[in-house]
């Protein structure tokens, strides 16, 4: 089963183009099933990987390479043939990427058969789907950083195409190109860091790369460099501070991509890309530091943002942006097994919450939680998972979140009690907005009577893959810490001397007390927002409307984006002005002036030695402006290549009277 | 067996054959044109199981005497790093008379320069005599003067005269260089696998002059900057096919020129002007692709990325290094590729909308599915996607780079950036966003169109995930290039 791994992410890049080549279009076209069928495959697979790794029946890592390409390279003054391999390397990290992104891949492409069921382009969405699952697996089994980054940037390109799915309307478009341009100046440093990789290395082989590294050949600051230009694809890709901007906007794809793409996948790629490349990190303290305190702006920044959003969907794109954060942070101090356990249990309960959204989207055609309230009468399974979903990002336990987010703050508090105290608000506030989208959406008596009216609970298409999530979302923190099983198969194993050692917080304080505050923080979620009328919180919004305007404004990085783009387009405009206005005029158009000039002085000199009358004497003064263009009007081509020859001429001279 | 000369007169002997013909018959005319460009493509196809991957030196050597008088020999052959550009040549070409199909007026005399223009690019890659090389250079000028002036736009005999003065300026330039390397050699001699061991007797200065004579005639080509100036103008209005050789095949005379000639056998020309070339280079990426991201017109757009896209051979070739060669060398044949099928695909909307303005369009992706898949793929491909061809040879240039010139690739780097920001511009604005209700009508494709950009499609992602067809051919010859300058 592991020895065909290679098939994982073959087999849906194979359906991908089967269904984009064949079948008919159309909203009722049987194609998504051969989709369905491909993750099938994959998800079984998986799960017998995972199966065979947790019962320790085989052994991680494995590794297989073929040879994929050779170019030349050139060390120590000698240039040889070199031979890029391309191949698989699965170890525990890999194996549980695995069955997350076949897992919810294929709960996400059973769901959309309802929910884009009827869309004129219904074949085409589950060919992407297909490719950006294909793209998204081999990311994760590479044993190649040259293949992951082809990889990242391939899912990139299907987040693209799935974020501007409804490319008729204007929204999604711009939030498509906002995506892959903001995640591709995030991989400019990755790009370069590739580059730097190489030719410190001679490879891109990870298992190669970490023996450099383990041997000590990287200089500290090589090491840095290295990890910050890959830190800058990964705060890209997963919508880092200061990149996560354009995570909110990809929201305007169907609800099932931003379940699979921009919640549970694709965005913790980054997370996953830090995570394989770990060993570089540790050997540079000061990008760890970096990773850390990203994670913990962007964890704090999203989670205020996602206080006073109103569109459900932006309220989970913020907190998915703000649960990222603490992945990202909990990297940054050592927790190499809390961030991935974090990745896993936030990939099974967000996928479950955007789905759950799209539910109540499908059921009311509208975003705004303040025209929902009181549904949770008329769809009883989306309320219940949902709000299971809730409790689990909420962090209570037994849910899957109290085990995760246990982790990373008790990691973090070793590492740093200020950064503890910053995560620790961040997860209260995690609760207040999260349950303040249930109070919102569910509870209450309905604020838009003709909607809710209209609402009705999802077919079991959709309401299914919510139950198996919301299952998920509860037992698979407990099952993964039984026995340590997670620990035992994510584990890094830092170098004699390097790992991270600090404070142990109090083991009961963090059981009962965060539970307590995060409970206090549900019950201060409940005053403000559990009523009919949010007059309360509408109060405070007048008290304190800078800080609610600042919220709503994203602090104004919107901006700092805006200000890039219309930066690059001054350039732009300048850059052709200058083209136009002065290459073009002084090396073509000067040119022909140039051997105008001397053109003039040699008739000048027929003037005045050979004593014949110049009847263009007078063009010197007349002409001298317009160059090329009055030369080739009044079509004098043959003078002016005999005063190239002029010129050649003077330049035989130059070489040869050397 | 005179493979390479077979290769390269075959359009000689058919722009002849046509010529005869009397210009009524415009099938037979097309026919003979069609059928010359593809005897000459599959000739070229027979050199591939032929040729010795495993070995730097000359193949296929064909060696007459010329003008026994003046030691001018003709002498043709390849290497891994003409053989890719070759076959380049015959494949594009060959697209460009299908695409040339659709061409309407003066037919006979259409075909009749486009054939001379084939053999005139093919013998600049394969001469090894450099009165032979000059012949053929200057050989592929006239052809793409009248291609330009007589079917091109508003602006033709401008922009042909434009192109013809300014590359002649310095071709001028490049046969002074050449006679200065045969007075300077002993025996006067103009061959070049002679000449280009020669250059021990030479001295610096000496080679500095010569590289500049050669660098002008080159740069023009590429076209490097300050001297591209002549290239938008020439795409603009130049027809459609003719874009395609002049961007695919035409610019890649000036890279190939700049590595046989100014490299092999001007090392220490080409050492002093290395700290110039690097920021050319450079230049050449950032600025080019800020050019084209001002521009309105679609062709103009896709020929700044050209003036972009050769900058990344310039870097490849400015890091003086095996990987960086292979990369400006698979960048070129990528280039071609890539820009060829771009150039196409604009002519392609063109045709039925008679404007390129980015913003008269919108939605078309609805209208015209197949159309806007190919043109998405080929923009993707230009930008860099990995999966499609652009993306190893680019990347190849910049790893090649980077040891030498770590702060320029940098810059470099941020090209990329642009060109994906004008690139999704352009689709942005024709293909997505509400349909635009003037082109309700607008067909999709039709089978001519994509018998000339398919094949080309279809290579771009051949080669984007299988780069090893094109680099095993050069590989050796790389190697032994790069160890030229360490000696």
């Amino acid at each position: 089963m592991l020895e065909h791994v290679y098939l994982i992410p073959l087999i849906p890049l194979a359906a991908s183009l089967l269904i984009i080549f064949l079948g008919s279009e159309g909203g009722h076209s049987r194609m998504p099933l051969l989709s369905i069928l491909a993750m099938a495959w994959c998800l079984a697979q998986a799960l017998g990987i995972f199966w065979q790794a947790a019962c320790g029946h085989v052994h991680l890592p494995y590794q297989a390479s073929w040879d994929w390409f050779s170019f030349p390279v050139d060390a120590g003054g000698k240039a040889f043939s070199y031979s890029m391999p391309i191949g698989v390397l699965i170890d525990g990290a890999a194996a549980v990427m695995l069955v997350v992104v076949t897992l919810v891949s294929s709960l996400v492409q059973i769901y959309s058969l309802s929910y884009m069921h009827g869309d004129p382009r219904f074949k085409r969405y589950y060919a992407f789907l297909s490719f950006f699952t294909a793209s998204m697996l081999g990311l994760v089994v590479s044993n190649n950083l040259l293949v992951t980054f082809a990889c990242w940037e391939l899912v990139g390109v299907s987040s693209y195409l799935l974020i501007g799915f409804w490319f008729e309307k204007p929204g999604p478009v711009y939030a498509s190109k906002k995506a892959f341009i903001t995640t591709k100046l995030g991989d400019c440093g990755l790009y370069l860091a590739l580059l730097f990789i190489f030719t410190k290395v001679g490879s891109f082989q990870i298992t190669q790369i970490q023996d450099f590294v383990s041997r000590g050949y990287l200089a500290p600051m090589a090491a840095t460099l290295i990890a910050l230009g890959l830190l800058a694809g990964a705060v890209g890709k997963s919508a880092q501070w200061p990149l996560f901007i354009w995570l909110p906007d990809a929201m305007e794809g169907p609800t099932p991509v931003s379940a699979l793409i921009h919640a549970a996948t694709m965005v913790a790629a980054g997370i996953y890309l830090v995570a394989k490349c770990y060993f570089i990190y540790v050997a540079s303290p000061l990008a760890m530091e970096t990773v850390a305190w990203v994670g913990l702006i962007t964890a704090l920044l999203a989670a205020t943002m996602a206080m006073v959003a109103y569109d459900i969907k932006r309220v989970l794109a913020f907190s998915t942006v703000s649960q990222l954060g603490f992945m990202m942070c909990a990297l940054g101090v050592g927790g190499y097994t809390a961030g991935l356990f974090h990745l896993t249990t936030h990939a099974f309960f967000k996928a479950l919450l955007f789905l759950g959204a799209g539910s109540v989207i499908h059921a009311v055609h509208s975003n705004d939680m303040r025209h929902m309230g009181g549904l949770s009468k008329k769809m009883p399974i989306t309320f219940v998972t949902m709000f299971i979903g809730t409790y689990a990002i909420a962090g209570l336990w037994p849910s899957a979140g109290f085990y995760s987010k246990e982790l990373i703050l008790e990691k973090v508090y070793g590492h740093s009690p200020l950064m503890f105290a910053i995560l620790l608000f961040a997860a209260l506030l995690t609760a207040f907005y999260m349950f303040r989208l249930i109070f919102l959406t569910f509870l209450g008596s309905p604020r838009d009577t003709v909607k809710h009216h209209h609402a009705d609970e999802s077919p079991a298409v959709m309401t299914g893959p919510l139950l198996l999530l919301a299952f998920l979302s509860i037992v698979s923190g407990y099952l993964l810490e039984r026995n340590h099983l997670f620990a035992h198969l994510v584990d890094y194993t830092f170098p004699e001397g390097m790992k991270p050692e600090g404070a142990h917080v109090n083991a009961l304080f963090l059981n009962y007390g965060v539970s307590a505050l995060v409970l206090g923080s549900i019950g201060l979620s409940w005053k403000l927002y559990g009523g009919q009328d949010f007059k309360l919180a509408e109060s405070l919004k007048q008290k304190l409307s800078w800080l609610f305007n600042a919220l709503e404004d994203r602090y104004g990085f919107d901006e700092i984006f805006l200000g890039l783009v219309s930066f690059s387009d001054k350039s732009a405009r300048l850059a052709f002005w200058f083209d136009t206005a002065v290459v073009d005029q002084i090396f073509v158009d000067g040119w022909g002036l140039l051997t105008k000039i001397i053109a003039e002085i040699s008739n000048l000199f027929d003037a005045m030695f050979i004593d014949r009358t110049v009847d263009g004497f007078g063009d010197l003064s007349v002409d001298v402006g317009s160059g090329l263009r009055s030369l080739i009007s009044r079509g004098q081509v043959q003078e002016y290549l005999m005063y190239i020859a002029i010129a050649v001429s003077l330049f035989a001279t130059l070489i040869l009277s050397r | 067996m005179y493979l390479l000369s077979l290769i390269t007169f075959t359009p000689l002997i058919a722009a002849m054959i046509v010529l005869c013909l009397p210009k009524e018959k415009e099938k037979v005319i097309q026919i003979v044109s069609l059928a010359a460009g593809a005897v000459s493509f599959a000739f070229s196809l027979l050199l591939l199981p032929a040729f010795d991957k495993h070995t730097p030196a000359m193949q296929f050597i064909e060696r007459f005497p010329w003008i026994p008088s003046l030691d001018v020999n003709y002498i043709m052959g390849i290497d891994g790093l003409s053989l890719p550009l070759v076959i380049l040549t015959t494949f594009m070409t060959l697209l460009a008379l299908i695409g040339s199909l659709g061409i309407k007026e003066r037919i006979k005399e259409y075909f009749f320069w486009f054939l001379v223009l084939e053999t005139g690019m093919l013998g600049v890659f394969e001469a090894l005599d450099l009165v032979l090389f000059y012949f053929f250079w200057e050989l592929t000028l006239v052809p793409m003067y009248f291609l330009i002036g007589i079917w091109g736009g508003p602006k033709k005999e401008f922009a042909a005269i434009k192109f013809f003065l300014y590359t002649l300026s310095g071709s001028v330039f490049m046969l002074l260089a050449i006679l200065a390397l045969y007075f300077n050699s002993t025996p006067n001699t103009f061959d070049m696998m002679a000449l280009m061991n020669a250059h021990s007797l030479w001295s610096p200065r000496f080679q500095i002059l010569v590289f500049l004579g050669f660098y002008l005639a080159f740069a023009i080509k590429v076209p490097a900057f300050p001297f591209h100036t002549w290239l938008p103008l020439a795409h603009v209005e130049a027809p459609t096919a003719v874009s395609v050789i002049l961007a695919a095949v035409l610019l890649k005379m000036g890279v190939y020129g700049l590595l046989r000639i100014s490299y092999g056998m001007l090392p220490a020309g080409f050492e002093w002007f290395l700290p110039m070339l690097i920021v050319i280079a450079v230049v050449n990426i950032v600025y080019g692709a800020l050019c084209a991201m001002a521009q309105t017109d679609m062709k103009k757009m896709v020929a700044y990325s050209s003036v972009n896209h050769m900058g990344y051979c310039l870097l490849g070739v400015a890091g003086v290094s095996a990987t960086g060669f292979s990369g400006a060398v698979l960048q070129m044949v990528n280039h071609g590729i890539i820009t060829g099928s771009l150039f196409l695909l604009v002519g392609v909307i063109y045709d039925r909308a008679h404007t390129r303005d980015i913003s008269a369009f919108g939605g078309l992706a609805a209208r015209v599915p197949v159309y806007a898949a190919l043109m998405s793929l080929a923009c993707f491909a230009s930008l860099g996607l990995p999966g499609l061809a652009g993306f190893i040879s680019e990347f190849l240039c910049f790893l090649g780079a980077f040891p030498r010139w770590k702060v320029y690739t940098a810059i470099g780097v941020l090209g990329i950036l642009t060109t994906a920001a004008f690139f999704l511009r352009m689709i942005e604005k024709v293909f997505l966003g509400p349909m635009n209700n003037k082109w309700t009508g607008m067909s999709d494709m039709n089978a001519r169109e994509l018998a000339s950009v398919v094949p080309l499609t279809v290579v771009t992602v051949a080669l984007g995930f299988w780069p090893r067809w094109a680099l095993d051919f050069m590989n050796a010859t790389m190697i032994h290039m790069a160890g030229l300058f360490n000696k």
